[in-house]
């Protein structure tokens, strides 16, 4: 176990290492300031204190450091989220090829399970440092904006009213869908992890696992009866299952249902993903 | 210390088998060649040696422990470079290393120092690999094979687009590699003149097929190399046969052993009344044993699989 989480810690080494990381970090940062700039504006304000007046009462209140993170994060995810978890996830094993690395990795005494493993694994936590890294620096800009405490007003497509909370439990909530994020991307990782284990380029394993997530989502919107006797095929709508952790009663039957749909589809992927590089020639 | 036996791969059902029926074996401590045109089955042979290409039939034995069958425990015993070596250009020498050794177990500081010193890298193995010229990268390909310490080190082409004065290194490196630590070597590459220099015996391949395997030294091995010019070649035959001489691959050619005095068989075949027109000492290279059995319709050769 030790010597996996020290190769797991040089994988992660790695991939912390390129300068591509924090291109990546610095524009989903851009975004987010970009977002809160919008969401500043003195006619979208406006909007928001009518809106939260209405239904809670108290805008300087609710209108928090935590209600602002919420709306930036939200905003930057449905943006930048799944096209750059697919593209470090459909990289992870594709570029090794085409660089020519792996016939390195592949010499070592190591299996190619344990090898893929350990890149499946690093994706995901490279994947839940991202996630962290936009809550925090989100909270951080709602800092600057509104400063500590207040409530959090929260509202999403999927929630079937606004949510309600406190500083403390807000923050609780916050930081817990901020985290549900990772299990509500593994169905990304999956797919781009699987395809970077074909003799694939690395941008086909992008594009097609954003083609897929793109595809799926439209077809589960489609309000006809046909795609509605159809849901349970889709997983996009599984993947907001983060958002069921800001209901004012959290439905955890719910939350594990779709977790369970989430980390089987994940882990499908991975198996897939494995089962076919196990038996590849690997070649020059 | 390593053995493949009875490879065979085809990688497309309509096409040519890529290695069909190879046998070979490199003993301890030895330097043994792998030769052959592009497209002759090396690639594929050394992938199968790495366990990352999968044989239709045969095995690969190295060190006791089966490739197919205990891959990790195989793979233990090895070092692999291959043609121009891929590293992470943007991590330094000495995190690669690291990355790479991480997935042997881990090696420590100490021995890592001391490769990194014996390979000549000690001074820029701090800086980012995407800086490194062509041989700089080739110190560190042999760096990572030979961490942590293996007994068996297999090359692929490692001279590749070395210069001169590089080359020359690098053979030196493997001479004493194979003196100071006991490490099998195996190698692949097109430099004749190299393998020639560095190698105790090859192997050469031909369209997927071994047509030869034995010592460098040309035709005769080991032996000297002597073309007879006679009418009575069946006759020279039958005496040289008596004298521990042994035919060549060509009606006039004769394996005189390498202590033989020839002076004394061409006076045994005078005496025996055979006629000589000429005796002639023929300077055989690897390059003319390549050229021959590498053109070749049938395999005429020391040893044949």
């Amino acid at each position: 176990m030790t010597l996996f989480l020290r190769q797991l810690g040089w994988e992660l080494f790695r991939m912390f290492a390129r300068k591509r990381t924090y291109i990546g970090f610095g524009v989903f940062l851009a975004v987010e300031i970009l977002i809160f700039v919008l969401l500043t504006l003195d006619r979208a304000e406006q909007g928001m204190q009518q809106w939260i007046e209405r239904v809670a009462g108290g805008f300087e209140h609710y209108f928090s450091a935590l209600t602002l993170a919420f709306l930036i994060v939200a905003f930057t995810m449905l943006i930048l989220g799944a096209v750059f978890v697919a593209l470090v996830t459909g990289d992870i094993v594709a570029k090794e090829t085409e660089d020519g690395n792996l016939r390195l990795l592949l010499a070592r005494p190591v299996s190619r399970f344990r090898l893929l493993a350990i890149k499946f694994l690093a994706c995901q936590l490279y994947a839940l440092v991202l996630f962290w890294f936009v809550g925090l620096t989100a909270f951080g800009v709602g800092l600057i904006e509104r400063g500590w405490g207040g409530g959090m007003f929260v509202w999403t497509p999927e929630l079937p009213r606004v949510s309600i909370f406190e500083w403390g439990e807000g923050m609780k909530r916050y930081f817990m869908a901020i985290s549900a994020f990772l299990i509500a991307y593994l169905p990304i990782t999956g797919i781009a992890f699987f395809l970077s284990c074909l003799k694939i380029k690395p941008a086909a394993a992008t594009i097609v696992t954003i083609a897929y997530i793109l595809a799926d989502s439209i077809l589960s919107a489609i309000p006809l009866p046909i795609f509605q006797d159809y849901q349970h095929f889709f997983i996009t709508p599984k993947m907001k299952s983060w958002s069921l952790l800001l209901y004012q009663d959290i439905p955890w039957p719910r939350v594990f249902e779709s977790w369970a749909w989430l980390i089987g589809f994940g882990l499908t992927g991975f198996i897939l993903g494995w089962v076919i590089f196990e038996r590849r020639d690997v070649k020059s | 210390m390593l053995t493949a036996t009875h490879l065979a791969k085809r990688f497309d059902r309509n096409a040519p088998a890529a290695l069909d029926d190879v046998s070979f074996e490199v003993k301890d401590g030895e330097i043994f060649g792998l030769l052959g045109h592009n497209g002759a089955g090396k690639s594929t042979a050394l992938g199968i040696l790495l366990g990352m290409v999968y044989p239709d039939a045969g095995e690969v034995v190295i060190g006791g422990k089966s490739i197919q069958q205990q891959r990790e425990e195989a793979l233990a015993q090895v070092g692999a470079i291959f043609e121009a070596p891929a590293f992470y250009e943007y991590l330094s020498g000495w995190q690669n290393l690291k990355v790479l050794t991480a997935l042997s177990g881990g090696v420590d500081t100490k021995t890592m120092e001391e490769v990194v010193e014996w390979v000549g890298l000690s001074k820029r193995i701090r800086h980012r690999v995407g800086t490194y010229s062509h041989g700089m990268r080739q110190r560190l390909a042999l760096a990572q094979a030979l961490l942590p310490r293996p007994k068996v080190l297999i090359l692929d082409e490692p001279t590749d687009g070395l210069d001169p004065e590089g080359i020359v290194e690098f053979r030196e490196q493997l001479f004493e590699l194979r003196d100071r630590s006991d490490v099998t070597i195996l190698l692949s590459s097109h430099l004749l003149s190299e393998v020639e220099q560095v190698c105790d015996r090859v192997a050469i391949l031909r369209g997927g097929k071994k047509v030869y395997e034995g010592g460098v030294r040309g035709l005769g091995g080991d032996r000297l190399v002597y073309r007879i010019e006679t009418e009575e070649l069946e006759r020279a035959r039958q005496l040289a046969d008596e004298q521990d001489v042994l035919p060549g691959p060509e009606q006039d050619l004769f394996l005189l052993p390498e202590n033989a005095d020839p002076a004394a068989f061409l006076e045994s075949l005078v005496k025996a009344g055979v006629p000589i027109r000429q005796f002639t000492h023929l300077e055989s290279t690897l390059e003319d044993l390549y050229l021959e059995v590498s053109h070749e319709e049938a395999p005429a050769t020391e040893a044949k699989s």
